[in-house]
């Protein structure tokens, strides 16, 4: 009854932005959380199930004809295990330990265990919600071509263990970065760089798994005997996927025997690591003479230093700061070679499809900046500090748009330069290059912040929830997407006809106005919209 | 200094302040007091700027909080009930926000901060992150940002929730000071002996309508306060 309370609260602090307009302060209609359910099924569905369905059905043919269905599951349960730890690992040091509400749950009767499952939920969800969208395209394309009792059942619980070993794998991570910050200092940044490391080997295996895949496919039956020769139980994993009885006992017996060990390892461990406060020394310095800022300045400080002390909000949205320059460094060495490429595979009639495609990685990396999207529901319960200040609605918005503005043009401008040797064209195509890539990231700084008014989400308990779940983010991350994609491919449908220079020229002055008007609208009505939140 | 004429707060079905009228002048100690939900906070934060009202006016030193907001909140410092302040700040970090914010110039907030932080004893702790401070260290540091622009009305709601003896006393040497400069304080507390004893002028609101107000001597009479408060409730106290 208790764990029944616990996982409720649990889940309605996920899903609260689905069934709750905070803006309004009332409760969506059925219409309107519908819509959002939706639109969100609509987006992890149609578009990373899809990819996956496309990738299941060019694997489980041969291997099911080979008789290797058994290796398809192996994959494709590795695939799907890889996506749920990326997607979930990053939310989990918080959403177990560094709850709010931590404090005042542990305060009640109510046993630790029931507390940690819990929260335990709500890393099962976010690691199912990953594994998902892998593992159930890869058992209905395996039931198309083997339908059957045993596929079926094989089929379900192969979706269901996945995402218990998900998130066992991602509690044992939690649990070593809570470990770990205990003992830092600066833990936001260390956070970030052993989560960098993590991301860095994530694109490492991901460029190097086609060709994996590919070899595998290839020489199945080799790798095959190979795997089964040498780890055995590798081989029974895919088997279990396929249904047959004997290896799925054994591996559901071997995920209950984990997740109780996982268990037993945390609650040993929960209150000590939720109630820690730091190393908790003090530190007598003498008192600087603190340089006196203007109010905008000091308004831009107090962004910049919420960004940088939080490693989730750093991770979750200013990736495009680290990755930006690192593409252009990657670019000043391979670039060449790329262009190359791309001006064989696109070249000739299609002139400038190589710079557009350039363009459009640039802006695409820059829109994993999306820092404004979560910024006014991180005020959070400080809220009042802003509005009982004398500062105006807009100065506290224009703060949060210049935090994004820095950390994205800076980044994204030293990607463009390092882009500019490869990058061929004229000098007014690499001044409009550089134009439409400063504009885009305007637009989409001004997209977010935007976001972040429509949808504030104020009252959360783990400052994960609006920086990771939250519709605005949701939408920014997707909609930044969608803007670099339609960027690029409008050139690649009609834009090339009237050539590249006045492409961007065009998308320039289109980006610009609305860019204008959604600056407009923040000044006005949003300023006053964060002035009633 | 303070005006707040005819002011109407309204959620939804219900009239959380309703038609309530108070003065303060310079130099007083006005006392807010009433029941959970009489409408204190919606009061205190109608004053702040922070809750938009439905009628009535507020002015702060003869200008208007709606039509001249920031003029307004320049004069003012505001304590919340429960200090939710910045936890990814470093104490040093917060008062250098608000005094920014303020426009209170390098030296004034050294000073100011040295001797406050000194006072509360929170000097050794202004370097820590606030999420690793106590609710008391907390409301310590919300009363040294409220005090470092020397605001001419200080707005508190529960002031003396968590503090320990020592700054509670201390807290009350600071309001009267502040008073004495030509200031003006309005607060909120259910510690009635506290009112009783601090308060130039106390009101009594009782269900989102002012029940009483004035001098402590004009409320309480020769009764304690606590006996006034209590009969004016409804609920009076066998003597």
């Amino acid at each position: 009854m208790m764990l029944k309370l616990l996982i409720k609260k649990q889940l309605a602090e996920i899903f609260r932005s689905y069934f709750y307009d905070a803006k309004k302060n009332t409760r969506r209609s059925k219409t309107s959380t519908l819509l959002y359910f939706l639109l969100y099924i609509l987006l992890m569905v149609g578009i990373l199930g899809g990819m996956f369905t496309f990738l299941a059905l060019l694997l489980c043919e041969p291997l099911s004809e080979a008789g290797m269905g058994w290796l398809y599951y192996l994959l494709t349960g590795m695939i799907a295990i890889f996506l749920g730890v990326f997607g979930s690992v990053f939310s989990t040091y918080s959403g177990l330990y560094l709850a709010k509400d931590n404090d005042l749950l542990l305060s009640l009767p109510i046993p630790v265990g029931a507390i940690i499952l819990s929260r335990l939920a709500g890393v099962y969800l976010m690691g199912l919600l990953y594994s998902a969208v892998v593992s159930i395209p890869s058992a209905v394309v395996y039931l198309i071509f083997n339908f059957s009792f045993k596929a079926i059942v094989g089929g379900l619980m192969n979706v269901l263990l996945i995402s218990v070993f998900v998130a066992i794998l991602s509690c044992l991570l939690g649990w070593v970065v809570a470990k770990i910050s205990q003992k830092l200092k600066n833990k936001s940044y260390i956070t970030v760089l052993i989560s960098l490391a993590f991301i860095a080997g994530y694109y490492l295996i991901y460029f190097k798994a086609q060709s994996w895949i590919q070899e595998l496919v290839a020489n199945a039956a080799l790798y095959g005997e190979e795997i089964k020769g040498k780890a055995y139980f590798l081989y029974l994993l895919g088997r279990a996927g396929e249904g047959d009885i004997l290896p799925l006992l054994l591996v559901i017996l071997l995920i209950l025997a984990l997740t109780g060990l996982t268990y037993l390892m945390l609650s040993k461990s929960f209150i000590k690591l939720a109630t820690s406060t730091g190393n908790g020394t003090r530190r007598v310095k003498a008192m600087r003479s603190a340089e006196q800022l203007s109010v905008g300045q000091s308004l831009l400080k107090n962004e910049l230093t919420r960004f940088t002390s939080n490693a989730n909000y750093m991770l979750n949205c200013g990736l495009g700061a680290i990755m930006l320059p690192a593409a252009g460094i990657a670019m000043l060495i391979k670039g060449e070679e790329l262009a190359a490429i791309f001006e064989s595979m696109f070249g000739g009639e299609r002139a400038g499809c190589t710079q557009i495609i350039m363009i459009a990685a640039v802006c695409l990396m820059a829109s994993m900046n999306d820092m404004a999207a979560p910024s006014v529901s991180l005020e959070g319960k400080s809220l009042w500090i802003k509005q009982s200040l004398p500062v105006t609605g807009w100065q506290v918005l224009e703060a949060k748009l210049k935090m994004q503005l820095l950390l994205t043009i800076i980044p994204a401008m030293i990607c463009m330069l390092c882009i500019m040797p490869c990058f061929g064209g004229n000098l007014a195509e690499k001044l409009l290059a550089l134009i439409v890539v400063i504009l885009y990231v305007v637009f989409m700084s001004c997209v977010d912040l935007f976001l972040g008014i429509r949808f504030p989400s104020l009252h959360w308990t783990n400052e994960i929830m609006p920086i990771k779940q939250s519709m605005s983010v949701f939408i920014a991350l997707f909609g930044g997407l969608g803007v670099a994609m339609l960027i690029g491919g409008l050139y690649f449908a009609f834009g090339w006809r009237i050539g590249l220079t006045a492409y961007l020229a065009a998308a320039a002055v289109i980006i610009a106005a609305l860019s204008a008007l959604l600056l407009g609208w923040l000044k006005n009505s949003g300023a006053k919209a964060f002035e009633k939140l | 200094m303070l005006q707040i004429n005819h002011l109407t707060k309204v959620y939804g079905e219900k009239r959380a302040v309703d038609d309530l009228t108070l003065h303060i002048a310079p130099g007083e100690i006005y006392g807010f007091i009433g029941h959970n939900g009489a409408g204190k906070t919606t009061t205190l934060k109608s004053v702040a700027g922070i809750l938009d009202f439905d009628s009535g006016e507020i002015l702060i030193g003869g200008k208007s909080v709606k039509d001249e907001p920031l003029a307004c909140k320049k004069q003012i410092a505001y304590i919340p009930d429960n200090p939710d302040l910045y936890e990814f700040m470093t104490g040093i970090g917060y008062l250098n926000f608000i005094a920014d914010i303020f426009g209170v110039s390098a030296a004034d907030r050294k000073s100011r901060i040295e001797r406050y932080a000194d006072l509360f004893e929170l000097t050794k702790d202004l370097n820590q992150s606030i999420a690793a401070y106590s609710h008391g260290m907390k409301q310590k540091l919300a009363i040294i940002s409220a005090w470092i622009h020397e605001p001419k009305l200080i707005i508190m709601d529960e002031p003396f929730v968590g503090l320990d003896p020592k700054a509670s006393h201390l807290l009350k040497g600071m309001m009267r000071e502040v008073c004495t400069g030509g200031g003006a304080i309005f607060f909120s507390t259910h510690v009635l002996e506290v009112a009783e004893k601090l308060c130039d002028k106390v009101a009594i609101i009782k269900a989102g309508s002012l029940i009483r107000s004035g001098t402590m001597d004009e409320v309480k009479g020769d009764d304690s306060l606590e006996e006034v408060f209590l009969e004016l409730e409804g609920e009076g106290v066998e003597k």
